[in-house]
């Protein structure tokens, strides 16, 4: 799903900036980062993504869609093609762990045969079979943010936006996320992911936006990486 | 089909997940419809009570001599607020007076020649409106005076609007209170689960969807709260006024089971309704809020 950001400026009242004047164009199947420190406008560009934020100015597209004029009884549908994945997990915490991924299908009124079918198997894709019976609270950092990616798939999204999935994670299990996130994006699924870990955006090389004050100061593609390598 | 069955396990699960708050609400509920019940059955005795006063309260009126009683009959009884008219004639009034009198109804045959004249016996439909009607037939010129008990008349019109003013009044009271109950109950509902619903929303559920299972839940809560004052009030009523009819025959209480079971019925209904109108109201105010774009 392409996305297309035309002169976005995002103003919180009374007059807070957090994006301004920004013109980004993610391709359909591509995998991008988005960097910048605390405050830089990184959350509020997926915000606006997923469509929690207007923008004050400017337009988004999203596929064929621009979300300014998108009507909000036509949100839900929207977004049962965007999976999302939080730095907080946002998981149900009195629910199992498949029933937190079976949740999504039935708020779309998938039948129950189909629901427990592709529960089970993207549950199995991110390896927590063996915990499918168990709560969010008795999970580790790491386990919860594949149940969060589980659900986040579950409707075989094909945009998928993940902001900060590593950041309360520990270096390994960032790892085996990120490595999720690519497997994901080799399907042909568009992958923006914030982040602060530079080891990370070094090691699993992809395209860079970098924010600063609401700006995109940089936006460099992978292929330039393998430029500057050689 | 499946997504009435989600809604409905999902319903199912609040009330669990609820309890004590859902137990509170069911008997606050309850005490609420139990008061606005009895407040309903006691007004509704009360009116039954002054209807019957106000048709035994007779107004006579004496026609002259030289005027047509028969003729005078039917234009009176097309009066408004008139239930009947009774024509007495002289004799049928003198038999009467004998027949008071008792032993001493000798006495009249001293007087010789019958010296009553034709009255009208009027019964009225509203007590308050007998002043207007005494003054409409003042002014006819056949009447030649107007008999009727006018304290009682005036006593029972000011009992009958102070009943029917704190019946109302009750009544609005209990409404009042069991919204409050019931709307704070769904809010402190939807306060603990805010997170999921915010959840709800990023995951793409509908509106509808996510508000369903909350606007059963106080449906339920407010017919469960009914359901069970209208069998305490039910099951206490018939007894209770039995008691009563023993104490003080001369009270009529309505004790016809079919009025009682409209009176359940609606009772019912009301509470089932009222359930539905609050979380609705809460529910819709809520989302709104929550879908709200940043």
């Amino acid at each position: 799903m392409r996305i297309k950001f035309s002169g976005v400026t995002k103003i919180f009242k009374p007059d807070i900036v957090a994006v301004k004047d920004v013109d980004l164009d993610i391709a359909k199947g591509e995998f991008v980062y988005i960097v910048g420190t605390t405050g830089s406008g990184k959350s509020t560009l997926l915000r606006l993504i997923t469509r929690e934020a207007l923008p004050t100015r400017g337009s988004i597209t999203v596929g064929s869609v621009n979300l300014r004029r998108m009507r909000a009884g036509d949100i839900p549908y929207y977004r049962r093609d965007v999976g999302m994945v939080a730095q907080d997990f946002k998981l149900i915490p009195h629910l199992t762990v498949f029933e937190n991924v079976a949740f999504v299908m039935e708020a779309m009124s998938v039948p129950p045969k189909m629901v427990e079918y592709r529960a089970a198997s993207v549950i199995e894709q991110v390896g927590l079979w063996r915990r499918r019976f168990m709560r969010p609270p008795q999970l580790s950092g790491g386990e919860q943010q594949r149940v969060a990616i589980a659900r986040a798939l579950a409707n075989s999204p094909s945009l998928f936006i993940a902001d900060e999935p590593t950041g309360n994670l520990d270096f390994r299990t960032s790892e085996e996320i990120v490595k999720i996130l690519l497997a994901i994006n080799a399907a042909g699924v568009t992958v923006v992911m914030t982040t602060h870990n530079q080891y990370l955006v070094d090691s699993y090389r992809q395209r860079v936006v970098e924010l600063a004050s609401g700006r995109v100061v940089r936006d460099e593609h992978a292929g330039r990486y393998a430029d500057d390598d050689a | 089909m499946t997504t009435l069955r989600y809604i409905l396990r999902d319903t199912v699960r609040l009330l669990v997940r609820h309890w004590f708050l859902g137990i509170l609400t069911l008997i606050t509920a309850a005490a609420m419809m139990w008061v606005l019940g009895l407040t309903t059955l006691f007004s509704l005795n009360v009116r039954n009570l002054l209807r019957r006063l106000e048709s035994d309260l007779l107004v006579q009126a004496y026609i002259h001599r030289s005027s047509k009683a028969e003729e005078l009959a039917p234009a009176v009884r097309g009066m408004d607020n008139v239930a009947s008219v009774r024509l007495l004639s002289p004799d049928d009034a003198l038999a009467r007076l004998q027949s008071r009198m008792g032993s001493q109804a000798r006495v009249l045959d001293l007087i010789g020649e019958n010296p009553l004249q034709w009255s009208m016996e009027i019964r009225v439909k509203t007590a308050s409106e007998i002043p207007h009607l005494v003054r409409t037939l003042m002014a006819m010129p056949e009447i030649e005076d107007v008999i009727y008990s006018g304290m009682v008349v005036e006593r029972v019109g000011a009992i009958s609007r102070v009943a029917s003013r704190a019946a109302v009044s009750m009544f609005l009271l209990s409404i009042m209170i069991t919204s409050l109950v019931v709307y704070n109950t769904i809010h402190i509902s939807l306060y603990s689960r805010r997170e999921e619903i915010g959840i709800m929303f990023l995951i793409g559920a509908t509106r509808t969807y996510i508000a369903a299972p909350f606007v059963l839940e106080g449906t339920f809560l407010a017919l469960a709260g009914s359901v069970i004052s209208m069998l305490g009030i039910v099951s206490a009523y018939f007894p209770g006024i039995r008691l009563l009819q023993n104490s003080l025959p001369f009270l009529h209480f309505v004790g016809d089971s079919g009025v009682i079971g409209q009176f359940s019925l609606l009772l019912v209904g009301f509470g089932a309704t009222l359930g539905w109108t609050c979380s609705c109201i809460v529910v819709m105010r809520f989302m709104s809020a929550a879908a709200k774009p940043l």
